[in-house]
């Protein structure tokens, strides 16, 4: 016990815990550097980079680390590159780490939610903006726990650096049991070092998680709180920090009104004179114009000849069974698909190829995107998991139109306000219910000042009794911002209630369309009659 | 073109390699001292070693790196009084090669395995780590001979299994021995032997230091350890309970300092060194420090690849 305890205090095996830091380190950081890269590599839409990054990852992770600390200590100079131990060790554990760390970060990014994705692409965030802002921040939080092993693991695994000579705290321990034959009490003492490194690497894991944690205040404050809990002035200071965060939260039963209707708004329910109102619209100028659109997916044939105008100010509801097209149209209209065959132009401008008709590449077509002001809301809502309500909303204003934080809040406020949540802003998605997540994405869609809001069946994944505050939502959108939109919807009185034309889509084909009133009380097409007749007997 | 392309590389790996020369300054703060320095050699330089710094130049005020396997007490080991030095005569004798050339020494820590690879690589300019020249290896380094070979043969206490030395006494037993040893294909060779007496060849199991093997035998995973007389006797001076030393045999073979094949002019300077050392008698008063038997001196002589 004595000499256990002469041991770990000896500082030549103390120091060498330094050499086993070093190492760690600069393996981690090396390893952490070449697994961003080789996880863009493999991420990319580049064919030969995922190779190149594949093969390197069968060899690196392929091979022991102990041949990798050997080949970079002693094959390397035959080459001309000479490293000394640590560098080589160093190298080596970089070398060895990279590929398991890129692979960690590709899990992680391909688990963030595709919807999240679709919706930033919709909101006109070029790839870069939406790998910085949407998919890396959700993807770093969860990816702590295994980069946490992974430090753990290279901390270990530094010990076999002692194979290439660098002094570090394995190599110590066995010279000096070599030396003195104090076998057992040295290794107890080497090993009690590494359980106390290892525990500290735990410890950062931990108090990074809790940084991170969404439900816990921002970190800057969490710091700022730790230090004000440890000066001598903290009733005050704890008290004036503890304030800054009202949390309304758990009143998700409470009812959240939506604000008195406007005039505009209640006149439209008492009754709209529906001939005036089209021989008006039919003077606007086109919003969206579709022509001979094909689209397949192999032999499946999902779109098959559409040909469809919506004029500015015009709101047309999509029906047909599932698997009619109705999506597929949708995210054809914003390009977050492409297609075979067919054109379509929005607002005089034809998304995806530019005037010679090559096609843009991502980045452009977001910026096209954002520009021609086409709007998108999703039926599983799609809100940022990361950002509260106010900021689902607000900052892709920032990102996209570039507004100042104070203008993007501003009209992010006001937008929630009349969606009926201002006091949900500091809410996160998860924190929401279904409704209130569809009215925050309409709020968000419609903060770009879209030309053309396309909704796809916004009420579908909602439980019945949501149902109505979201449809009130856009019904009032309808009437109050004179926006295009399309809806594709089950909803068949809400159909009748907020469409200037009804469109019927079956097996990829535009069936029937007419004004509102004729299509769902005197359908021509048996196939729209039959849909119809089924769904009002649900 | 070619120097060219490896100039290239070379820059880009500075940046790196300043990265790591701060960072192991900072850990050679800590340390208090940046690499492991030995004990000076116990007496001065002979006289005659003024001409050979003369007739060789080149290697004065140099700081040359000798690969060491520092598990063998008594030849080279931590000293466990301050584990910042390597000692035992081995090193003395590098020391007193150096002072004699006009060099320092500094040590590199390796497996045993691994020496010989070390001074390929470049990343050692000498081994000196008692170290046996045979042919075999004579293929991958130069050889300059200082000391003959008596083993050892280290055993439980009472030597239950009766071992006599490298014969049919070992077959069934359990060897521990080093990777890379020279002892290893002589206990091989047995088994032919063995066969022919009916009994089962000897079972050999491969360790990276001397520790380890001694370990094997106190844990009763081996039966014997056949190596160098001093380090067995060093190990039953540990264990004065539990080992025991069954015999000594001679080995047809000498402890030799390595260094790089082809390096004519530093092969011949390190044996001029250390034939004046001999002569001089410091190198016997250097094995009377370390109680090596005098009779285990040879006179320097190459052992070369055929």
């Amino acid at each position: 016990m004595d000499l256990f305890l002469q041991y770990l205090s000896q500082p030549y095996l103390v120091t060498g815990i330094v050499y086993t830091l070093l190492i760690t380190v600069l393996g981690l950081g090396g390893g952490l550097v070449m697994g961003v890269v080789l996880a863009g590599m493999q991420l990319s839409r580049f064919g030969a980079l995922a190779l190149l990054s594949r093969t390197y990852a069968i060899i690196f992770r392929g091979t022991p680390l102990i041949l990798q600390m050997i080949f970079c200590y002693n094959a390397l100079p035959l080459i001309g590159i000479k490293l000394s131990a640590i560098e080589a060790a160093s190298l080596a554990l970089a070398l060895n780490e990279a590929p398991f760390i890129a692979e960690i970060i590709r899990a992680n990014v391909i688990g963030v939610d595709r919807g999240q994705v679709s919706a930033a692409q919709a909101l006109g965030m070029t790839p870069n903006v939406i790998m910085g802002r949407v998919v890396a921040p959700q993807a770093i939080r969860s990816m702590v726990p295994a980069l946490g092993n992974e430090a753990v693991s290279a901390l270990k695994n530094s010990s076999l650096a002692s194979v290439v000579s660098v002094q570090e705290l394995t190599l110590r321990s066995t010279q000096l049991a070599s030396a003195t034959f104090d076998f057992f009490s040295i290794f107890f003492a080497s090993g009690l070092m590494y359980l106390l490194l290892t525990g500290v690497v735990a410890l950062i894991q931990i108090v990074v998680e809790m940084l991170l944690d969404l439900d816990r205040p921002k970190p800057a404050e969490q710091i700022a709180r730790f230090f004000c809990a440890l000066s001598p002035f903290r009733t005050r200071s704890v008290a004036a920090l503890a304030a800054p965060t009202p949390t309304p939260d758990d009143q998700a039963t409470a009812q959240d009104p939506l604000p008195p209707a406007s005039p505009k708004v209640t006149m439209a329910a008492a009754g709209v004179d529906r001939a005036a109102r089209a021989s008006r619209l039919s003077g606007n100028t086109d919003a969206v114009e579709v022509r001979g659109l094909h689209k397949a997916y192999g032999p499946n044939v999902v779109l098959n000849g559409i040909d469809l105008t919506i004029k500015a100010g015009e709101v047309v509801v999509l029906l047909g069974p599932s698997g009619s097209g109705k999506s597929t149209l949708l995210r054809c209209i914003n390009r977050l698909e492409g297609w075979e065959e067919g054109s379509i132009r929005v607002g005089g401008r034809s998304l995806g190829v530019n005037e010679e008709g090559k096609p843009l590449s991502p980045r452009a077509i977001a910026q096209m995107r954002a520009s021609v002001g086409v709007g998108m809301v999703f039926q599983q809502f799609n809100l940022f998991g990361h950002l509260t309500a106010r900021e689902n909303v607000a900052d892709p204003l920032r990102w996209v139109q570039g507004l100042s934080r104070f203008d993007a809040d501003r009209r992010a406020d006001a937008l929630l306000e009349r969606v009926g949540l201002a006091h949900r802003a500091n809410a996160l998605p998860r924190h929401l219910s279904g409704g209130q997540q569809q009215r925050v994405a309409i709020a968000r869609a419609v903060a770009q000042n879209p030309s053309v809001l396309l909704l796809d069946e916004p009420t579908s994944a909602l439980d019945p009794e949501l149902v109505n505050e979201v449809l009130e939502v856009i019904r009032r959108l309808a009437v109050e911002d004179g926006l295009a939109m399309i809806i594709s919807t089950h909803q068949l009185r809400f159909a009748a209630d907020v469409a200037d034309r009804i469109i019927f889509l079956s097996g990829g084909s535009i069936v029937e369309e007419g004004p509102a009133d004729e299509i769902l009380n005197r359908p021509r097409h048996p196939l729209t009659a039959r849909f119809l007749s089924k769904m009002e007997g649900e | 073109m070619k120097k060219l392309n490896i100039e290239g590389s070379r820059a880009l790996l500075r940046s790196w390699m300043g990265l790591c020369m701060m960072a192991q300054a900072v850990a050679a703060t800590v340390t208090g001292a940046v690499l492991l320095s030995a004990e000076p050699a116990a007496a001065a330089a002979p006289a005659a070693c003024a001409g050979l710094q003369t007739k060789y130049p080149a290697l004065k005020g140099k700081t040359l790196v000798n690969a060491i396997n520092p598990h063998t007490p008594g030849y080279e080991a931590l000293d466990p009084k301050d584990p910042s030095k390597y000692i035992g005569f081995d090193i003395d004798l590098g020391e007193a090669i150096g002072d004699c050339l006009g060099f320092k020494l500094t040590y590199k820590s390796v497996t045993f395995a691994a020496l010989l690879t070390t001074l390929q690589a470049g990343q050692a300019d000498i081994v000196i780590s008692d170290i046996y020249a045979t042919k075999d290896r004579a293929k991958a380094a130069d050889f300059i001979t200082y000391l003959k070979v008596f083993d050892g043969v280290l055993v439980a206490k009472g030597n239950p299994k009766k071992i006599t030395g490298i014969d049919t006494s070992l077959c069934g037993a359990v060897a521990a021995e080093n990777t890379g040893y020279v002892e290893v294909p002589l206990i091989q060779a047995l088994e032919a032997e063995c066969k022919a007496a009916g009994k089962p060849a000897p079972e050999i199991q491969l360790y990276d230091n001397n520790a380890n093997c001694i370990q094997a035998i106190l844990s009763g995973r081996a039966d014997t350890y056949i190596n160098d007389v001093n380090t067995v006797d060093g190990a039953v001076k540990a264990y004065p309970d539990k080992l025991a030393k069954a015999t000594a045999v001679m080995l047809p073979y000498s402890v030799g300092i390595a260094v790089p094949r082809g390096k004519v002019e530093f092969r011949d300077a390190v044996m001029a060194a250390l034939t004046e050392i001999q002569k001089s008698g410091l190198q016997g008063e250097l094995m009377k420090k370390w109680n090596l038997p005098d009779n285990q001196i040879e006179a320097p002589s190459l052992v070369l690849a055929d």
